[in-house]
């Protein structure tokens, strides 16, 4: 088979025929050379022959190309979905932490804020067995309507709207022990045993009165509302020892729960 | 992978090469996991093994040496990267002063610039004519792009002329015939 330089005197007029460039005179002619020309048919042959090896070269480039190609290609895609991933993982991390921060912050303000529980200085209103009030058939009377408006305001839990009704009732129209009784009462229940006490304390010195036993138990839980511990401890044992008291149980409940003492 | 399977060989054989392209794209992350696992190769050197078995695989279908698809292409891949791998191969081979001459006529390619080798690839893969190539290659008219062919053409023909001259003069003259 003819070499690579034997061809190359040859190439430019193999080339015009394989490319179809020549004119039909000159392509006869031509056809008509080989017939005659061993050299030109081995030249033709040869040619022949790169062409067919520069197409398998071409298909087996192309291909290698557009393989790398698409490498790339499915690389950049494959980077850019990490990259992606990368940047929501970030940002689920960014609203996790914003989120976790933002409810502890909560937490912390719920518990600053939060309003004091029975250990907090107010533990007695557990053990507190409140006076039912006066029933409405000693109030519906016409001639105490704010004496049933402060009852009714105490029940509700209304214990500022209580006491002001309960202080313009007219003195002459209910007994002053019992005006001080719910007086002391009603400033208990609202948590003031400081100023509950007075009123209370009155209600035992008034003499014969039917409230001053009950009034016992309340200035005992007054005392205790109020901190003064020997005093709430000697006021329960003297109703807890009292068999006449109808609170003796709740007072004795107290005593033995051993609770009057300063928790915090 | 949509295209049947028994017409892939034949449009492979007419220059499409589709089937390759998009057997590459669906498993190349398939392959790279098995590559990982049976031969402890990283992924961009499993996608470089991939893309060799597959342009083998297209060779063996150009000349001939393969003439049935396999049932399982998947699998008869995999068995020539492994071929590869342990450097056994086991599948048909060409003659050796032809594979010899067409090993030397890819080498030179290689050597070409880029624009020629896009040229050639063109006018003798794709069967463009010089119209086309011309537009193709940005080329003011088809005149230009069948003097760039015949540029290219040539110097082709001179570095396979410089390579033969290597050759023979290392001992190896019977590659240098065309």
């Amino acid at each position: 088979m003819m070499s690579p330089a034997e061809l190359r005197p040859f190439l430019d007029e193999l080339e015009r025929f394989a490319d179809g460039q020549m004119t039909s005179a000159e392509q006869a002619d031509f056809e008509e050379r080989m017939q005659r020309e061993p050299a030109l048919r081995e030249a033709h042959e040869a040619y022949e022959q790169l062409a067919a090896d520069l197409r398998w070269v071409a298909g087996h480039e192309s291909l290698r190309h557009r393989l790398l190609a698409l490498d790339r290609r499915l690389d950049q895609r494959h980077t850019a979905l990490v990259r992606i991933k990368r940047r929501q993982r970030r940002a689920q991390t960014r609203w996790g932490t914003i989120f976790t921060v933002a409810v502890l912050l909560l937490l912390g303000l719920w518990f600053l804020l939060r309003p004091a529980g029975p250990r907090g200085g107010r533990a007695w209103e557990n053990y507190y067995v409140a006076d039912p009030g006066l029933p409405q058939s000693a109030t519906l009377d016409e001639h105490r309507p704010l004496l049933a408006q402060a009852m009714e305001q105490y029940r509700e839990g209304h214990y500022p709207a209580a006491l002001h009704a309960l202080r313009r009732v007219p003195t002459d129209n209910l007994g002053p022990d019992t005006l001080l009784y719910y007086n002391g009462i009603f400033l208990l229940s609202q948590g003031d045993g400081s100023a509950a006490r007075p009123y209370l304390r009155r209600v035992i010195q008034q003499p014969g009165s039917a409230l001053a036993s009950k009034a016992r138990y309340h200035l005992a839980v007054a005392y205790w509302a109020a901190k003064q511990w020997p005093e709430a401890r000697a006021a329960f044992r003297e109703v807890a020892s009292d068999s006449s008291n109808e609170y003796r149980q709740a007072a004795q409940r107290v005593l033995q729960a051993d609770v009057l003492r300063d928790e915090d | 992978m949509n295209q049947p399977l028994a017409e892939a060989l034949t449009h492979l054989r007419m220059g499409n090469q589709t089937f390759l392209i998009n057997f590459y794209q669906d498993q190349r992350d398939h392959f790279a996991r098995w590559a990982r696992r049976q031969h402890q190769l990283e992924p961009a050197a499993a996608h470089e093994l991939l893309r060799g078995v597959l342009v083998d695989f297209y060779d063996q279908v150009i000349d001939g040496r393969l003439t049935k698809l396999p049932a399982d292409v998947r699998n008869y891949l995999y068995g020539m990267a492994q071929e590869h791998i342990q450097a056994e191969k086991t599948t048909a081979e060409l003659p050796r002063v032809e594979a010899g001459r067409r090993q030397q006529l890819l080498r030179v390619f290689g050597q070409l610039g880029t624009d020629c080798q896009q040229v050639l690839m063109y006018f003798y893969f794709r069967g463009y004519n010089f119209e086309k190539v011309a537009g193709k290659m940005g080329f003011a008219n088809a005149t230009v792009a069948r003097i760039q062919k015949t540029s290219c053409l040539r110097k082709l023909l001179e570095l396979r002329i410089r390579a033969t001259g290597e050759g023979a003069a290392g001992g190896q003259a019977s590659a240098a015939t065309i």
